[in-house]
């Protein structure tokens, strides 16, 4: 029995600080896997406190048979973070920032221009895309992971994630013919 | 710098990630809340008091079935009365 099946029982079994333990593990991959996928540094932390909350109401539901805990968990993550950019208003294109015929690279001015460029292009992703390319690239997920969490094949999610990078590999094309 | 140094060095902006210090006690004593509110009996003395004192129709609604029962009873005490 894995040291966090443990943790999961004590809880369950009325060891409510036990919980803590689960948090202290989990709340950076959480938060920063909604902020990357909502793009809001503002709210992240409470979307994500929600979700530990949720996590922690729903326990008894979690079967380990069917999937790790930090699956199950990235599942309730990304339906939240999915309510979070409903409520929130979309980006027009006319609203992305224009780019900028100053760039000089050895800046780091201009390496933060490149990032908000960058920033610019995922959010501006297909959603499910967007959520694929997060949790591959900044969670370090697996396909079979992400394939799970989103509830579609591993091929799906191999396809979303290939086309998302083709799309950032343009604009840092594009960034770098600039120069 | 190269686009492949870009792409490594914005990844690696996005996994930095600060969380307020007290995230995890915040969370726990919502946890803790929602214990003692699902541990407190739905329907106890206090909790009835509580109730009709908190809406005003409640309220009126209890004096008003109060009001009636009274009568009731009077008009019964009446009727025995005058049976007799």
């Amino acid at each position: 029995m894995t040291q966090e099946t443990k943790v999961i029982r004590q809880v369950l079994q009325g060891d409510i600080e036990s919980f803590r333990f689960v948090v202290a593990k989990y709340e950076r991959p959480i938060v920063r896997m909604i902020r990357n996928i909502t793009n809001n540094r503002e709210s992240c932390e409470d979307i994500a406190q929600d979700v530990f909350f949720t996590a922690y109401r729903k326990l008894a539901s979690f079967d380990a048979a069917r999937s790790n805990f930090s699956t199950w968990l990235f599942i309730i993550a990304r339906n939240k973070s999915i309510n979070a950019l409903r409520k929130k208003r979309p980006l027009s294109m006319s609203e992305l920032p224009q780019n900028s015929d100053a760039h000089n690279p050895s800046d780091e001015l201009a390496e933060r221009e490149f990032f908000d460029e960058l920033d610019v292009r995922l959010e501006a992703l297909p959603s499910a895309q967007k959520r694929a390319f997060v949790l591959a690239e900044f969670e370090n997920l697996s396909y079979a992971e992400i394939a799970q969490i989103e509830g579609v094949r591993i091929g799906t999610i191999k396809s979303r994630i290939n086309r998302a990078k083709k799309e950032l590999a343009k604009t840092l094309k594009e960034i770098w013919c600039e120069k | 710098m190269k686009s492949e140094e870009i792409y490594n060095a914005w990844k690696e902006w996005k996994s930095q990630i600060d969380i307020r210090e007290n995230f995890a006690d915040e969370l726990m004593n919502q946890i803790y809340r929602y214990e003692r509110k699902k541990r407190k009996p739905l329907f106890n003395g206090h909790r009835v008091i509580e109730l009709i004192s908190a809406h005003r129709f409640v309220k009126a609604g209890v004096v008003t079935a109060g009001a009636v029962a009274g009568l009731v009873r009077i008009m019964f005490v009446v009727y025995a009365f005058l049976a007799c």
